[in-house]
């Protein structure tokens, strides 16, 4: 017995604190509840003495409870974290912030006693949110994200074009006019595309330019960086020579040398100031862009009114001038050069866009497509979601009546539920925006041509804030119902059913409702894919007209001062691919004005002999005309249908020849044989006396598609020898194109290739280089995009509804095994109840496809435009993809249907 | 050793074994070994509380502010920690109380209705 009659003794004091050595407390308060338990203990003691027990035993009941690590486990426990746990919710009031820790603390618990789940639930997430953000992030850098011009709605893009709608280029005489007269914009500018050859130290070197005058930069509305711009002196015939440079050329090419205004730099030949440097932002006409050069020095070479020679414009709007008032002013000045200009320009119209709907035109509907079918996919990520959460909820039900019960408020209660879906669906997002991190990145990395801005697509700050809403709205989208629904707590019902899951009626069909939705969602995205899949079959299934395979194009351009004279630059182009022909590895190289599939080239009326000749108000029929070298339809593998290709024969001296495609024939000569026939594309003096130039057709080749592969416009095609030059290039020679069948790489041809030409001239650079294949695929990479991500979004709805399908059976079969016991033990076959099972979830996935095919029939139509040759309401698709969800569905129940059909009835019935 | 009723809820076993708590304490001040000695005894044995269970729950209520534990030193005994209700641990004991009859009531009636 102690000494000292207020404090235990030392002897229980020394027992406790050797059980107690790992409490993790601090020292005093350890001291405190040493002296706490071992007073207990003491009481205890005494108090089986006191009945008799001997010393040794009152000692080891005494102490068997601080035995064992529990207690200090215990102890730890409730010093470490006082506020973990609290059991009862809403018992005492807690600040916002101080119930949030709670629940997060509660959510993640749960998520990880229920690994499974949360796995499932957090994968579904990221999928869907991943597409989600992908395609916001595509769209976002494509056309929503402010551009680099101020106020781009105020910039329009203008050419000409006939009252037929049919656009053209600009005339010279036309937009100065333009100028004159203009009242609507405060900026009004004129450029020409032209690739450039820069020489500067060394190697030629071929870069995007444009000549552009000093409107243009008043229109885009970006200062320069450096020096100046082009000013309205640079617009002067007779301007000096100077550059102004883009900023990615200044730094790749010139070191980002602050000193580089006021420097000569060699363009085509000649000696150009550089006067500036303009930033980043300045991307136009084209984000390669990476000189302009002024309007000044080239305005002697402009062809008078009538002739179109691919100018354009650009202006910006006076404030306060809308687009219909531009428009109908420009109309009016039309009308007036018309009246003015009756011959040159009767019926010339103004075609004016605004230059932000040019830019984004061409994708706006595939984007909007896709993000239509990335919304598809999270909404019937949701209604999977808000099954397996509805499905959890039921199982809890016992357990949340319980804390209703004991004083939860339903409040605290449906807080405390959506923020664990809240906390999941954030987890999912996060690893969503790695997915779409990881997609987009794939996609920058196929360099696709025709979405704008691609080389600025990133995840950054708007799409971090999109995702993290995304994400937050999908978690109370997919959480909110469950929730209410979960906490709607009847604690008698609940009691009386816990174990037996019967559910809740109304939550079931609400669940069932859930799946039907998710079904005709996953219809309707997989109706869409089909589609455009369908579609590109067809659009690779077009036949080119020439064979794409192994096939290497570069581009040379001769710069006309040093090529001025007609028979050197035609001896340049024969000695050239005289000498690519020699190259081991090449099996036929030749030359060609205008490639496949790159948009044309040169048109102009054709007639044959005989025929009458075309005027201003009828052209007639209309041809695409290039210059070629003998062996260039033999390396494209075109095939020749009669007559014979070009040969070194056919020469400057020798007869005037041509080679014209099958559709030339069946239009100016239907059934008659042309060989031998003469025919004219070449017109002179239009306007007073017209002078045909005859051509003798010596062969017939097979339409070469050269305008894209879906739009071909009704243009015949003609084929003259390269040293025939047509009279149409005498002013403007053309940039002729290389092509070689080789099995050699681009990469080791194209060396071969630098090799020759330097040796025949070492400032000419080629350009350019793309195996014929790239062409074809270039052509096709909307169509192919759009494939494979809403193919990628069908098959991730399909996984979906799969899932969600599974869910909801396999959930009512648990919860009906009772029932399904009564059943068999009354006799039941089990066939019969594969049936009853089937049965239902068969029930919902027809009611999903029958929603689902309505829904489709009402939104493929927007789809028309991108399809080819496939009908919006295709029924061979919409047939096929409602028989794979019927599949899918059957699939799907098939395992608890069978897993129904094993419930022992005795089992089933001993549980209820 | 049962350290609470035998449901089968965890939280319910906090749940209560908070509730019975609580309760020991509204009217008066008592200490750990007086609380566990009242439990067992005016349950007739039914509920014990073991000391791994009972000063843990302690000092969870206490950090929690429903109860507040005082070093007392009465002549010729010995000094002993007495833990007393707080007005918030009042509060929630009402909160507590309500609940659970609710409950009791609740399973009284399915069970009645079971054995109707």
């Amino acid at each position: 017995m102690p000494d000292d009659p207020s404090a235990p003794s030392p002897r229980w004091q020394e027992a406790v604190d050797r059980r107690l050595a790992a409490l993790g407390v601090p020292p005093l308060r350890r001291v405190e509840i040493i002296d706490e338990v071992a007073q207990h203990v003491e009481d205890r003691y005494d108090e089986l003495k006191a009945d008799g027990r001997s010393d040794d035993e009152a000692r080891r009941v005494a102490l068997a409870d601080v035995e064992g690590p529990r207690l200090a486990r215990e102890i730890a426990r409730s010093e470490r974290a006082p506020t973990l746990n609290p059991p009862v919710l809403g018992g005492p009031r807690r600040s916002f912030m101080g119930n949030l820790s709670q629940d997060v603390r509660y959510a993640l618990r749960s998520m990880r006693q229920n690994p499974v789940f949360s796995a499932i639930v957090i994968g579904t997430l990221a999928l869907a949110i991943g597409a989600n953000v992908a395609i916001f992030s595509v769209t976002d850098t494509a056309m929503l994200r402010p551009f680099s011009y101020p106020q781009i709605d105020r910039m329009i893009a203008l050419n000409e074009q006939t009252r037929a709608g049919q656009p053209m280029s600009i005339s010279w005489p036309d937009f100065q006019d333009w100028v004159a007269q203009n009242q609507v914009f405060e900026h009004l500018g004129i450029y020409r595309p032209a690739a450039v050859n820069l020489t500067s130290g060394g190697q030629p070197e071929r870069i995007n330019g444009a000549m552009a005058s000093s409107g243009v930069f008043g229109a885009a509305g970006i200062p320069p960086a450096m020096g100046r711009s082009l000013q309205p002196g640079d617009d002067r015939a007779g301007a000096a020579r100077v550059a102004v440079l883009s900023d990615r050329l200044w730094r790749a090419r010139f070191n980002a040398d602050r000193d580089i205004v006021g420097r000569a730099i060699v363009i085509n030949g000649e000696p150009h100031t550089v006067v500036g440097v303009m930033p980043a932002g300045m991307r136009f006409p084209s984000r390669l862009t990476d000189v302009w050069l002024p309007l000044g020095p080239a305005i002697e070479t402009f062809p008078p009114r009538g002739a179109h020679p691919g100018l354009f414009g650009v202006g910006r709007l006076k404030p306060g001038v809308s687009f219909d008032r531009a428009q109908a002013d420009m109309d009016t000045v039309a009308r007036r050069i018309e009246s003015q200009f009756p011959d040159s320009n009767g019926g010339v119209a103004v075609a004016m866009i605004p230059y932000y709907e040019q830019i984004v035109a061409s994708i706006r509907p595939m984007l909007f497509m896709l993000l239509g079918a990335v919304g598809f996919v999270l909404l019937i990520g949701c209604a999977n979601l808000a099954n397996l959460m509805l499905a959890r909820a039921e199982r809890r039900q016992p357990e949340i009546a319980l804390r209703a019960a004991l004083g939860a408020e339903r409040r605290r209660i449906i807080q405390q539920l959506l923020t664990e879906s809240l906390l999941l669906s954030l987890i999912g997002g996060a690893l969503g925006v790695l997915l779409a991190w990881w997609t987009i990145s794939l996609l920058a990395a196929s360099h696709p041509t025709t979405i704008p801005r691609i080389d600025q697509l990133a995840i950054d700050r708007r799409v971090l804030l999109f995702s993290v809403l995304l994400s937050m709205l999908t978690g109370i989208v997919f959480g909110l119902v469950p929730a209410i629904r979960g906490s709607a707590t009847d604690l008698v019902k609940s009691l009386a059913h816990a174990g037996r899951g019967v559910g809740v009626g109304r939550s079931r069909r609400f669940r069932s409702a859930l799946v039907v939705a998710e079904v005709a969602l996953a219809l309707t995205l997989l109706v869409g894919a089909g589609l455009m899949i369908r579609s590109f079959v067809n659009l690779t299934a077009i036949d080119p007209g020439f064979d794409p395979e192994n096939v290497v194009t570069m581009r040379v351009t001769l710069p006309p001062s040093k090529y001025e004279d007609r028979a050197r630059w035609t001896a340049f182009h024969d000695e050239l691919v005289r000498r690519v022909a020699a190259i081991p590895g090449v099996v036929t190289a030749g030359l060609n004005s205008a490639l496949p599939l790159e948009g044309g080239g040169s048109e102009s009326p054709v007639i044959a002999e005989g025929q009458e000749l075309p005027t201003r108000g009828k052209p007639g029929t209309m041809c695409l005309f290039q210059a070629t070298s003998p062996d260039y339809l033999k390396a494209m593998s075109v095939p020749l249908l009669e007559g014979r290709f070009f040969t070194t024969h056919d020469t400057s001296m020798s007869a005037r020849v041509v080679i014209v495609d099958d559709t030339l024939v069946k239009k100016l000569f239907g059934n008659a044989d042309p060989i031998g026939k003469r025919i004219a594309f070449e017109i002179t003096g239009m306007h007073e006396r017209p002078q045909p130039i005859w051509r003798e057709v010596v062969g017939v080749v097979r339409h070469v598609r050269h305008y894209g592969l879906t739009s071909e416009p009704p243009f015949v095609q003609v084929y003259v020898p390269v040293d025939q030059l047509p009279i149409w290039f005498d002013e403007r020679r053309p940039a002729m194109a290389i092509v070689a069948r080789t099995t050699l790489s681009p990469e080791a041809i194209t060396g071969s290739v630098r090799r020759e030409i330097a040796s025949i001239d070492p400032d000419i650079p080629i350009y350019g280089v793309q195996t014929m294949e790239q062409y074809v695929s270039q052509t096709v990479e909307q169509p192919r995009l759009g494939v494979v991500l809403l193919g990628g979004f069908g098959a991730l709805a399909l996984l979906l509804a799969l899932m969600g399908i599974y869910g909801v059976v396999s959930s009512s079969v648990a919860s009906r095994t009772q029932e399904i016991g009564i059943r068999m033990a009354l006799g039941a076959t089990r066939h019969s109840v594969l049936r009853l099972v089937l049965g239902h979830a068969l029930a919902l996935v027809v009611t999903g496809v029958v929603l689902g095919v309505a829904a489709a029939l009402a939104l493929t139509s927007i789809l028309r435009n991108l399809l080819y040759q496939v009908s919006d309401r295709d029924p061979a698709t919409f047939v096929a993809i409602a028989l794979a969800l019927v599949a899918v569905g059957i699939l799907a129940s098939a395992v608890p249907a069978r897993r129904a059909t094993r419930v022992d009835p005795i089992e089933a019935l001993r549980v209820g | 050793m049962p350290d609470t009723i035998g449901l089968p809820d965890r939280e319910l076993k906090k749940g209560s074994a908070e509730l019975l708590v609580l309760s020991l304490v509204d009217a008066r001040a008592r200490h750990g070994y007086e609380i566990a000695k009242l439990i067992e005894s005016r349950s007739g044995g039914t509920l014990r509380f073991n000391i791994a269970s009972l000063y843990p729950l302690l000092y969870r209520l206490e950090k929690r502010g429903w109860i507040r534990g005082r070093w007392v030193e009465k002549p010729s005994q010995r000094r002993r920690r007495y833990y007393r209700l707080t007005p918030t641990g009042r509060k929630v004991l009402a909160a507590q109380r309500s609940g659970w009859r609710n409950f009791v009531a609740a399973i009284e009636r399915i069970t009645s209705l079971e054995h109707a």
